[in-house]
């Protein structure tokens, strides 16, 4: 993944061809595991806005942007979370491919200080690789919080590395790490430090072997050795590498094939004299090499250190027999520290209150994710957050304002009247301002209905994601949604797409089988609706309660149905469930407004060119005749399921967006042309309906174009099956509604 | 001849089986699928840690040092805890 160069000012060579990456400005690349506050580091440095959240797997993008720091100006890098060198999910490749081919100024390793003794293993792999690198210990208020002090110089200098504390969500340390990078840049650092780490008499040799027949490969940005560990864990990437690299024509074909297949056999050869996997092995003696040069800096509170001691021990014991020997690097660092008990008298009343309030979320914590009270916490939260604030207020009373009083009597009248007289062209007046106008309909929803109902929705998810709520949704729910052929992973795609199922499509891509991807997007097309959509179908449905709980029940049961039959149908394995659990947050008013911002923004450029078109389209359909046509062939389904002919204007708009189809039944039903139960027979059938274009664009995106037609292709017919059978079992039972 | 050392009275037992609110080791990792076994140690389950199991429904929730985590049963059984 080469991202594009951006130049100094003043330096620049304006995207000439000899615009090669050294001579644009220097890198800084952010790495570490999700969820250490790598995306709110990136905005305190470049002083712009990434998204930055609480759930593993938000930056499925890599982002960029500059940055200033003293003198000079830096571009810096923020990649999604990656927990080794030794990928396992696609987002943790997208990094790991970015560290093959980059050669930033600095890498800056972000970890949670609270977690260094799990986090430092992925240090020493990047020191290993020969990485420049700076070790930025974030979240520092948590660990002082939970009392674990540490001595920061000390490991900057067992690991010959600058190592900086910091609180980027308050932006507490930043300047020390900008003086940090100065001092980088300044000490021009040619000979990068090489911490060799020792695997033992066992792998040794395979690593040297396999190093030596890389001998003519091209160099990359990480070292040989790093390389060869990978090659030796049989890493994709790595082979991937090893092939493109050698197929220059200075090393022939043969050479390739021949070296390749060495080093295969290596790798089988040395996991079979291990007997466990390799990589287990290999991180195996990292830790150890980690549980020693923590043990020398970090200090844990009377109980806590206990465990960690006897843990240190009886991790060396249960690698029995495998080395004898101890490497030297780690040698050095067994010996004990004489703890820095100072400075503790005078924070124990502080320290009460902090006690009180990890006392107090752990209550909390407990009741969300509760097999039993769990449930009617998250149905208060549906309740309060999108029924009554989407629903209710948003879609119901700000939308009235906005679409009736301000666009309905004010705008729009101007406007119209403004063009008609400037523009005399029947023809250009009907595209711009006509019934289904770029202006009139396209403008007028996009900011009188959708944008308020989006916002929103935005407005809650971004409370409920930096709470920390969404993972113990995930907790709570995994049992149920593994019948349905998802892990507890997936809540988060399926609750933004009651948000937008565009960005939830996106989102899907954090799953981690293909299998998952599939259902999870199968069923976001199909049975979940997005805000706009939701709001409108909630204040249509509302004046009838009934109505409203039949159109709950089908599409939950849809849901569940198709869900659990996909999950039959399709191959593969059963997902399974493994999520971080990060401590519950008070959110913080800023981060959330600047979240909803900066969502919206997206969702408006995303969403305002589709509308754009969609009036386009239709002005074209109109002057050609096709629209006429299109709406005689939906007509034939539309009347199948029990409505009039004129319903089927608002499936030929569902097409272009699912929302858009939604205002055109409100309209219908304000003028009374729809009884109960065709209103709801219309409702589920588009709720169920394929969602947008936007949607399927990027289900071509990102599933391929095969796979996004055959779920189209499923959806529309079975949208209006399921019309038929709803109308025909109301007709049948005799319901009115 | 358990309680004729100390040392023999720890018991070994997957996660699963572990009693809520207990605290062991991990003593090893076992599976035969690579990629749950690569995916637990480098989210830091590692043999020699210390563990803790907080509740075993609505799934496993576990602290190992500093960090929590959530996996199915399936997992669970994977990882095996003695104390």
């Amino acid at each position: 993944m080469k991202l594009p160069v951006i130049c100094p000012e003043k330096e620049c060579c304006c995207g000439k061809k000899g615009c090669t990456p050294g001579e644009g400005l220097p890198k800084i690349i952010l790495i570490g595991n999700p969820n250490v506050g790598k995306s709110s580091l990136f905005n305190a440095l470049s002083g712009s806005y990434t998204l930055v959240s609480n759930y593993p797997g938000t930056s499925v993008e890599i982002a960029h942007g500059k940055a200033r720091i003293g003198e000079r100006e830096y571009e810096i890098i923020d990649t999604p979370g990656m927990y080794s060198l030794l990928p396992v999910s696609e987002e943790e490749r997208v990094s790991q491919l970015l560290l093959f081919e980059e050669k930033p100024l600095v890498y800056l390793h972000v970890v949670d200080a609270r977690n260094l003794r799990r986090m430092l293993s992925f240090t020493l792999q990047l020191l290993e690789a020969g990485l420049p690198l700076i070790l930025v210990l974030n979240m520092m208020d948590e660990a002082e919080e939970r009392r674990i002090e540490i001595d920061i110089s000390e490991l900057s200098q067992s690991l010959g590395i600058p190592v900086v504390g910091t609180v980027s969500s308050e932006e507490k340390g930043i300047d020390e790490l900008k003086a940090a990078i100065s001092e980088y840049t300044s000490r021009n650092n040619t000979q990068k430090f090489r911490q060799k780490l020792d695997y033992g008499t066992e792998i040794e040799p395979y690593i040297e072997t396999i190093e030596s027949l890389l001998g003519p490969a091209k160099e990359v940005g990480i070292s040989k050795r790093a390389i060869s560990l990978l090659l030796l864990q049989e890493d994709q990437t790595a082979l991937e590498y090893l092939c493109k690299a050698e197929k220059k024509p200075e090393c022939g074909r043969e050479d390739l094939e021949k070296s390749s297949e060495e080093i295969r056999k290596l790798a089988e050869a040395a996991s079979k004299k291990s007997e466990v996997p390799l990589s287990y092995l290999l991180t195996l003696k990292r830790q150890e090499c980690v549980n020693g040069i923590v043990g020398q800096v970090m200090t844990m509170p009377e109980g806590t250190e206990k465990n960690s001691g006897k843990a240190g021990k009886i991790g060396t014991e249960a690698e029995k027999g495998t080395e004898k020997e101890e490497n030297y690097t780690c040698a050095a660092q067994e010996k004990t520290k004489s703890g820095p008990a100072k400075n503790r008298a005078g924070k124990i009343e502080e320290r009460k209150k902090q006690k009180g309030n990890i006392d107090l979320s752990e209550k909390i914590d407990n009741i969300l994710i509760h097999p039993v009270l769990g449930i009617p916490v998250l149905f208060l939260v549906l309740y309060f957050g999108l029924y009554l604030f989407v629903g209710v207020f948003a879609a119901g009373t700000v939308v009235d304002f906005l679409e009736n009083t301000v666009f309905g009597g004010y705008v729009n009248p101007l406007v119209t009247a403004k063009f008609m007289s400037l523009v005399p062209y029947p023809a250009l007046q009907d595209l711009f301002v006509g019934e289904y106008g770029i202006f009139t309909q396209a403008v007028t929803y996009a900011i009188a209905l959708i944008l308020p109902i989006v916002g929103a929705f935005f407005l809650v998810f971004s409370i409920i994601e930096d709470t920390g709520y969404l993972p113990r949704l995930s907790l709570l729910l995994d049992g149920m949604f593994k019948k349905i052929g998802l892990s507890g992973r997936a809540v988060i795609p399926m609750v933004l797409g009651f948000g937008c199922s565009t960005m939830a499509t996106v989102v899907t891509r954090t799953l981690e089988t293909k299998r998952e991807r599939i259902i999870a997007n199968i069923l976001l097309a199909l049975a979940i609706p997005c805000s706009a959509q939701l709001g409108i179908i909630l204040s249509i449905l509302s004046g009838n309660p009934e109505s409203l709980l039949i159109w709950s029940i089908v599409i939950i049961l849809e849901f569940i149905l198709i869900g659990f039959l996909a999950s039959r149908v399709l191959p593969g394995e059963a997902p399974t469930f493994i999520l971080e659990m990060p401590p519950l947050r008070k959110p913080k008013l800023s981060n959330i407004l600047v979240k909803t911002y900066s969502r919206m923004h997206w969702y408006f450029l995303e969403v305002l060119p589709l509308f754009v078109l969609a009036s386009v389209l239709i002005w074209i359909g109109k002057l050609t005749g096709l629209f006429a046509l299109a709406l005689k062939i939906i007509e034939y389904p539309t009347v199948w399921i029990g409505l009039p002919p004129d319903a089927a204007d608002v499936f030929l708009f569902g097409f272009f967006r699912r929302d858009f189809g939604a205002a055109g039944l409100y309209g219908m039903h304000d003028s009374g042309l729809l009884t109960g139960v065709q209103l709801l027979v219309a409702a589920i059938t588009l709720t169920l309906f394929m969602p947008c274009i936007a949607q399927f664009m990027m289900t071509i995106k990102e599933r391929g174009f095969k796979t996004a037609l055959a779920i189209s292709g499923f959806i529309f017919p079975f949208a209006f099956f399921t019309g038929f059978i709803v109308n025909n079992l109301l007709k049948l039972l005799g319901v009115n509604l | 001849m358990v309680n004729k050392n100390s040392r023999l009275a720890l018991k070994t037992i997957t996660l699963c089986a572990m009693e809520p609110k207990k605290t062991g080791k991990i003593d090893h990792l076992e599976t035969k699928n690579p990629g749950i076994l690569q995916k637990l140690i480098a989210m830091g389950i590692l043999p020699g840690m210390p563990i803790t199991l907080l509740r075993r429904s609505p799934s496993y929730l576990f602290e190992v040092d500093q960090t929590r985590y959530a996996v199915d049963r399936e997992i669970a059984n994977h990882i095996y805890v003695s104390y």
